[in-house]
């Protein structure tokens, strides 16, 4: 039985995890564990967004793509193995190569190379210019130990891991069981020592047996819990329901350059894209199906990440108004499309019903994400509903530069919208930023490529006698946790 | 006999590479498995390095063989997912559906059998007319749906059994139930059917003339003679069942082969899904291979056949 | 008339013509009865859908989810209550059944005739056609159904169209296996030598002299097939790789009523139940027309 005195803290996770060793998966449960078995140079408050010293004690730009950072001493690995410059330099030069197949290369290869200045400083290598980099270490960049890592590579990492991190794996079946203890050794991080003994963690698919689990009293805590179910966990009372923001921002977006070989493609006229954007009542699916704190969103970036303006152009909901845009456009019967999705079949649905209200019949194509992406590629999605996450990066770049600067997920493939976020992305400045996310999301907005939808929300329920509060960057952290 | 055996044991190696054939060019045809695995934020190259790294770009009948040699040393690839071996993956969880098949098919027995004899002595008995609605409602029963109706009962109303997982005994209650009713019907009236034929025999006649006691007579004789063919349906069925664990165990959350099967399809996870469909295939095969043998060692009129 | 009852051999000159005595055993069938009245009142539920269905069964209200049922405390509105986007439950229900019943009669065609064509060859020529239709019945029972439908769906996509042509060709078996054995049984019969003496043409000799006579059969496995194809894209909506929404279908409901299981049980339990009855009703219709059709075979 789960509960204070037996001093362990059963969890629940909905994913599978493929491998524990965090440059080789890329969901979020990867990155929970990421953060409670190892640790980045640096170190970014979650509540604060300030940059801190992890393993690094400061760093200094020695010029636009070279970073110099001062090591703290006296930290080891959980197999006793010290860290010093050799792991930093082993962990970079490894992860950057890209022959090594890091899965999630965006993460990793803006790094050249590292190079040992003595023991205990590194420098740190760039590609080129990228203003970003001190956030991608204190995030997904985590340091690994250089003799046990040569010695078993990625796949012994994920079934033994070791890191210098405020928790130790003690036992993991891939995918499925995952035990951490404390660090009793762990060093003075900003974050925070660990007050949970035991951590115990099973992958539990179904969200109904989840919950079934926690009334039994066989787990503590369950997180991503749809918001109904939170909703009605919250009305039985004798669980703490929290609920927090992600970064994650849903979007449709079109084949305005008429990439799908659909014809007459309706897309490529800026009047269907409006009728569409003000077709969906995006504040009755927020209202309804996200609840908790989602919020409605006016461009293809996450409110609170920089250079992401919101009050530029909004379109409100206005069925009539669509239909007359659509007329207007020589549709005034409406037309047919495919919309694809990959995720929350749910919402997809509404969707699909509001559109159908002002005379677009699309046909919902349910598919996996990496199928989508692919035929995206091809340019063969002309309408599609979709997520991103931005890696949890606090930085317009990490979403609207990565669809709209002409690649081949760019469905919009405006010039003009193209040259200013390259400007806005390589500058240092952070005015010349701003002004230039600023115009090139005017740009996105009055010519409606996308309709950008929501911000989604996580919903974290556990016992009463657990003190937790979620951040939000979606990333559970144990060492936060302790019992009341 | 040997000869009965020998051309079996032909055809089940020859059904064995269709088979393999088969579900090997099916998820062939499943689009650009490099992309599948290069991820959210692979580019254009990346996901050619990968085609190349992986063989991808040669003909389809070399990687064929080339997969099959290996499939035939034990060695199935590594998971696109977990990089890890597929055969060792699969071979951690197959235990647990092998588990879930046994109990399965064993309670099937269990329930099927007895009731099968009971409808036999007494045809047209409420009993009879009891056994027959229950074989036909079986059949009628959704297996996704009866499992969540077990769970609402038994694991939220009155908490007596655990919702999922396998630690405990407990665990394999419900899933052992939902897997096994499903051959319940076949296994009941092959059982009725048998007695019933034999009940009217000329041995069993002669044995009840002589006086023998009537319970000596059922168990002895009649049931002993009835159970041939039922055993080798539950052999058949077997092979089946295993082949059907996939809704059970996605809804107890039992991580077995065939919930291995079934996220990984989602997973596009190809060489797990290809070694899974051959596996659940050959014991599909064996099984009725077994059957078959069993049967015609029983009754030789069988190896004409 | 009092000696015909006496008399067992008169009795059987006088008695009730082949007719009468199927319609007697037709009638006499309380499990036919039951099932063929479930099923022919699902089928006119099915073709008045658009008369009986109380609302759209597309129209979406956000802002009235999960309405329950007027049993529960629900309204008369919506008499089964509203689904997670509040959309008619009832109606809902209504139009479901042309999906399962669209479904299952498809299929049952499309690998009736595959079997069909198979079984029939296979028993008529025996021989090496004989051994190649054997060995791609072995092939097929050995590949595990739901897996392979789950595979080539999440590959092709999940739509009407994908769901019956993947079922349609790989529930053929059963139609195989029977209609080769009657097949064979009706070929040692005498009109059939007959046939073959005076010279009938292969083909006629097949539509003529065999098909007649195992076509009772052929109905009884239809039924059985049709059962078994909506049991299975049930079971395939409800892991999430079958129709796709908002297309209601009875699986895909319990699919979505799943999630909220826990605390709206009906959600579950409704479209559950409906696909119960109506697959209970097929197979006890089938059964029962084996009984009719077979009265010997009955085991």
């Amino acid at each position: 039985m789960a509960d204070k005195a037996s001093g362990t803290l059963y969890a629940g996770f909905t994913k599978e995890l493929e491998n524990v060793d965090s440059y080789f998966n890329s969901s979020r449960e990867g990155v929970v564990m990421q953060r409670a078995l190892w640790d980045g140079l640096i170190y970014r408050d979650p509540i604060t967004n300030e940059y801190k010293g992890n393993l690094a004690e400061s760093w200094t730009w020695v010029d636009d793509t070279t970073l110099e950072f001062k090591l703290r001493q006296g930290v080891t690995f959980h197999n006793g193995e010290p860290f010093n410059a050799d792991d930093v330099v082993f962990t970079v030069n490894f992860v950057a190569d890209e022959a090594n197949g890091v899965k999630t290369q965006r993460n990793v290869n803006w790094m050249k190379s590292a190079e040992k200045i003595d023991d205990y400083t590194v420098r740190i290598h760039l590609k080129k210019k990228f203003p970003a980099a001190i956030e991608f270490l204190s995030g997904p960049v985590s340091m690994y130990p250089n003799e046990y890592y040569a010695e078993v590579g990625p796949s012994g990492m994920g079934l033994k891991p070791v890191g210098t991190g405020p928790y130790k794996a003690v036992e993991v079946v891939p995918g499925q069981h995952f035990v951490l203890v404390k660090n009793e050794n762990y060093h003075d991080s900003p974050k925070g020592q660990p007050s949970i003994e035991k951590v115990d963690i099973r992958t539990i698919p179904d969200v109904n047996t989840q919950i079934a689990e926690l009334f039994s009293g066989s787990l503590d805590l369950i997180w991503q819990v749809p918001a109904d179910q939170a909703q009605k966990l919250e009305q039985m009372g004798g669980f703490t329901v929290a609920n927090e923001s992600t970064m994650r921002v849903g979007y449709v977006s079109m084949d305005a350059a008429g990439r799908s070989g659909m014809d007459p493609n309706p897309f490529t006229d800026v009047r269907v894209r409006k009728a569409v954007n003000h077709a969906i009542d995006r504040q009755a699916i927020v209202d309804n199906l996200l609840k908790g704190k989602s919020q409605v969103v006016n461009t293809p970036c996450f409110p609170s990440q920089f250079g992401c303006a919101q009050d530029i152009t909004v379109y409100d909901y206005d069925p009539a108004k669509a239909k007359a845009l659509l007329a207007e456009a020589g549709y005034p019967d409406g037309f047919e499309t495919d919309i694809y999705a990959y995720r929350n079949r749910d919402y997809a649905e509404a969707l699909v019903s509001y559109l159908s209200e002002v005379g677009i019949k699309a046909n919902l194509k349910y598919m996996q994400y990496s199928a989508i992406r692919e035929l995206n590629m091809k340019g063969e999605v002309p309408f599609n509903f979709s997520t991103w996450g931005s890696y949890s990066i606090n930085d317009a770049s990490a979403m609207v530069s990565q669809f709209f600067k002409l690649g081949s997920l760019d469905d919009a493939r405006d010039e003009q919208v193209a040259a200013d976020l390259d400007m806005a992305d390589t500058s240092t400045d952070p005015a010349t930023r701003i002004e230039y996310y600023t115009k090139a999301l005017q740009r996105i907005t009055d010519q409606a490529y996308w309709v950008p939808l929501f911000s989604y929300n996580t919903n974290y329920v556990f016992k009463t006698d657990i003190d937790y509060t979620p951040t939000p960057d979606e990333v559970l952290r144990f060492t936060t946790m302790s019992w009341k | 006999m040997f000869q009965f055996i020998l051309k079996r044991l032909g055809l089940a190696i020859l059904v064995a590479f269709t088979v393999s054939f088969i579900s090997f060019s099916l998820l062939f045809l499943a689009g650009d498995p490099a992309a599948a695995l290069a991820g959210e934020t692979a580019s254009g190259e990346d996901i050619e390095a990968l085609r190349h790294l992986y063989g991808f770009d040669r003909p389809m009948m070399v990687q064929y063989g080339d997969w099959l040699f290996s499939a035939l040393r034990g060695d199935f690839g590594e998971s696109y997912y977990f990089k890890l071996p597929v055969a060792g993956l699969i071979f951690d969880r197959l235990s647990i559906t092998m588990t879930l098949g046994v109990c399965g098919i064993a309670f099937a027995l269990l329930t099927a059998v007895p009731l099968g004899v009971a409808a036999a002595i007494r045809p047209n008995s409420l009993i009879d007319r009891v056994a027959l609605f229950l074989s036909v409602a079986g059949q009628a029963l959704p297996s996704f749906w009866f499992g969540l109706i077990l769970i609402v009962v038994f694991s939220i109303k009155l908490r007596w059994l655990p919702p999922s997982g396998t630690a405990t005994w407990q665990h394999f209650i419900m899933p052992t139930i939902v897997l096994g009713y499903y051959a319940m019907p076949a296994i009941m009236r092959l059982t009725r059917a048998g007695m019933l034929e034999v009940l009217s025999s000329d041995y069993i006649r002669t044995a009840r003339a002589k006086g023998a006691p009537e319970m000596r007579v059922m168990f002895k004789h009649a049931l002993r003679n009835a159970i041939i063919p039922v055993v080798s349906l539950a052999a058949v069925q077997m092979g089946f069942m295993l082949g059907g664990s996939i809704v059970v165990e996605s809804i107890f959350a039992l991580h077995g082969a065939g919930y291995l099967a079934w996220e990984s399809i989602g997973r596009n996870d190809l060489p797990t899904v290809q070694a899974l469909i051959l596996i659940f295939a050959m014991f599909y095969i064996v099984f009725t291979f077994l059957a078959d043998v069993l049967n015609a060692w029983l009754d030789p009129r069988m190896r004409s056949s | 008339m009092s000696d015909a009852m006496t008399d067992p051999l008169l009795a059987e000159i006088v008695g009730p013509t082949p007719g009468q005595m199927l319609r007697r055993r037709i009638f006499g069938h309380q499990g036919l009865l039951i099932g063929g009245t479930v099923v022919a009142l699902l089928v006119l539920v099915a073709i008045f859908a658009p008369l009986l269905a109380p609302h759209d069964p597309y129209a979406q209200s956000l802002v009235a989810r999960m309405k329950p049922p007027v049993f529960l405390g629900g309204t008369w509105e919506h008499p089964l209550g509203t689904d997670h986007l509040g959309r008619d439950y009832l109606s809902r229900l209504i139009y479901g059944a042309r999906v399962s019943l669209l479904i299952g009669l498809v299929t049952a065609v499309i690998s009736g005739l595959i079997g069909s064509v198979m079984g029939v060859c296979a028993g008529y020529f025996g021989g090496r056609v004989d051994a190649v239709v054997t060995f791609l019945i072995n092939v097929r029972l050995a590949m595990p159904v739901v897996l392979v439908a789950l595979a080539v769906v999440a590959i092709l996509g999940g739509s009407l169209t994908v769901m019956i042509s993947v079922l349609g060709l790989l529930l053929w078996d059963r139609f195989a296996v029977v209609l080769r054995a009657s097949t064979r049984q009706v070929r040692e019969r005498e009109y059939v030598a007959a046939a073959q003496a005076i010279g009938a043409s292969t083909p006629r000799i097949l539509l003529a002299e065999i098909m007649p006579n195992i076509v009772n059969n052929l109905i009884v496995v239809v039924t059985l097939e049709m059962a078994h194809a909506i049991l299975l894209e049930a079971a395939l909506s409800f892991l999430g790789l079958g129709v796709q929404p908002p297309t209601p279908s009875w699986g895909l409901m319990v699919s979505e009523g799943k999630n909220m299981m826990l605390f709206e049980p009906w959600l579950v339990m409704i479209p559950g139940a409906v696909l119960f009855v109506l697959v209970l009703g097929i197979n006890l219709m089938g059964d029962g027309l084996r009984d009719v059709a077979a009265p010997e075979n009955r085991s």
